[in-house]
């Protein structure tokens, strides 16, 4: 080891172990820092007038400056919450109509059909109607999210009730549990990575499909501040609107949905770790 | 300790692609005592995992009866364990859970449902695994919670279906030597099906060879219980009824 590879280790290797031990969420932070350069360093260099291509030192300024006038903590608030709700509504509608589709064969034929054509339907397309029956308000708003998240969570909870084997079942029939039981002991669970799966699916549709609306009949929200903002022409905000929708999500992914997965198929054996 | 009995059983379904009948079992009549251990052989195809599906009320019959105790046999129950082949453990249970998982459905409350379930991993030695998951422990390990899982819930008749075929041969005759040792604690009415004619004979009082779906032949097993490999490899009247029933699997 030459001196230069040991002032390496001693000063920078070692320290960054240490504090990314401590805070894991740092490693996750570690891929930003050449893209942030890179936009400083574009920015800087003033290709393009600054007001229309501004850099992080502005974006973060207005951040603060949104802050502390409140305008960022109730538009986010808002956001977060009819996402909250349109997932809430999504999940009860979807996990026992998934079931159901997934264990009656009559079911499945009644309701498949229809399940995959109005899966086609997308989000945005109801708006129009949405907004001559709802008119631009929460309703067609909160429509459109429950809309998003039912489709991915119905499909895949099917799918994995349909993919449970039949031996746990059976297992289960033979000491001596009720149909009833059956679902709730063997089938939920059996299905319960493709839950994960269709809730991740759902979350992240419906988190695209809400800033969509919001930009449309907005009021408030993420979307309707980065619409605005393109209204008053300030581009700072617009990035930072974006920036925001990026970080809530890997914020939904890295605190609610990954632990769940870990404690769920992956300790159970049933998914892989990644 | 109930006895089990197959009187005129058949089993007939449609084949699709032939576009016809097909027979799978047929006829088969077969007494199990209480506390007997039955052992049902035969090559692949015969039909013996047929006849315990039936029994086991996965499969309707086509024909005949099953009583369990007398009472006739319509769909699952838990007078009726079942150890399987791919184990069927739920991998979303501890394995306490799992044993546990038949005296929760009796309605019995959770501490002495674990208690119980405590007392029959002691019975396989697992004790040290009450809280690990299925898919953390080994082939052999995870049907030993099989079998006790199923003993747990105290059945009237037990029901393998070539529980230690997909374990590897060393575990496999710790596992049968543990089965014999556990019957003998307990004498439960065992039903045991499997192609392997030496397991046959290990295990049971009584072999049953099975060939195109019917009983071919029955051969009892007078060896004294529990037995032991160690012991039986050499022992000539072992090594008799192994080349007997060998001879009728192989004819069949």
């Amino acid at each position: 080891m030459n001196a230069s590879t040991a002032w390496w280790a001693r000063t920078v290797l070692g320290p960054w172990t240490r504090t990314a031990n401590r805070w894991p969420a740092l490693r996750s932070l570690l891929p930003f820092v050449p893209l942030i350069a890179l936009w400083w360093a574009v920015a800087a260099a003033e290709f393009f007038p600054r007001a229309f291509f501004p850099g992080p030192p502005e974006v973060v300024r207005s951040f603060f400056s949104l802050m502390y006038k409140g305008i960022l903590p109730a538009y986010l608030g808002d956001s977060v919450a009819r996402l909250a709700v349109g997932a809430a509504v999504g999940i009860a509608l979807g996990i026992p109509l998934g079931l159901l589709v997934g264990l009656s064969g009559r079911a499945y034929k009644a309701l498949w059909p229809i399940l995959l054509f109005f899966q086609a339907i997308g989000d945005i397309a109801w708006l129009p109607i949405l907004l001559i029956w709802f008119g631009f308000g929460l309703t067609t708003m909160t429509f459109v999210i429950v809309y998003t998240v039912l489709f991915p969570i119905v499909l895949n909870t099917v799918l994995g009730v349909r993919s449970v084997p039949l031996e746990p079942h059976r297992a289960a029939l033979s000491l001596g549990a009720s149909p009833a039981r059956v679902v709730w002991e063997v089938v939920l669970p059996g299905a319960l990575p493709n839950i994960m799966t269709g809730l991740r699916n759902g979350l992240g549709y419906g988190w695209r499909a809400l800033i969509a609306a919001e930009i449309i009949v907005g009021t408030s929200g993420i979307g309707f501040l980065m619409f605005d903002a393109r209204r008053a022409g300030s581009v700072v905000e617009i990035l930072l609107g974006m920036i925001v929708l990026g970080l809530l999500w890997y914020i939904v992914d890295a605190w609610i949905l990954a632990p769940i997965e870990r404690a769920t198929g992956q300790r159970w054996g049933m998914v892989q770790r990644q | 300790m109930k006895r089990l009995e197959l009187n005129k059983l058949s089993k007939t379904y449609f084949d699709p692609y032939a576009g016809s009948q097909v027979t799978a079992i047929r006829d088969v009549s077969l007494a199990v005592q209480p506390g007997e251990f039955v052992s049902i052989v035969g090559p692949s195809g015969c039909g013996k995992t047929t006849i315990l599906n039936m029994v086991a009320g996965f499969l309707p019959a086509s024909g005949g009866e099953i009583l369990v105790d007398g009472k006739p046999v319509s769909g699952p129950g838990a007078d009726r364990g079942v150890v399987f082949q791919s184990f069927a453990l739920f991998p979303w249970k501890t394995v306490l859970d799992n044993v546990a998982f038949g005296p929760k459905m009796r309605g019995i409350g959770k501490s002495e449902r674990e208690r119980i379930a405590r007392e029959f991993l002691e019975l396989a030695g697992l004790a040290h695994a009450a809280d690990r998951y299925p898919n953390e422990l080994s082939g052999g390990m995870q049907q030993r919670v099989g079998v006790v899982r199923a003993l747990a819930n105290h059945p009237d008749v037990l029901l393998m279906d070539e529980p230690f075929a997909s374990v590897d041969a060393q575990t496999r005759m710790t596992l049968q030597e543990e089965l014999t040792r556990i019957w003998q604690e307990r004498r439960t009415t065992v039903l045991f099906i499997t192609h392997d004619v030496a397991e046959a004979v290990f295990l049971a009082n009584r072999v049953v060879v099975l060939s195109g779906g019917h009983v071919k032949t029955e051969i009892e097993v007078p060896l004294a219980h529990p037995r032991r490999w160690d012991a039986l490899v050499e022992n000539e009247e072992f090594k008799a009824l192994t080349t007997r029933v060998l001879q009728q699997v192989r004819t069949a």
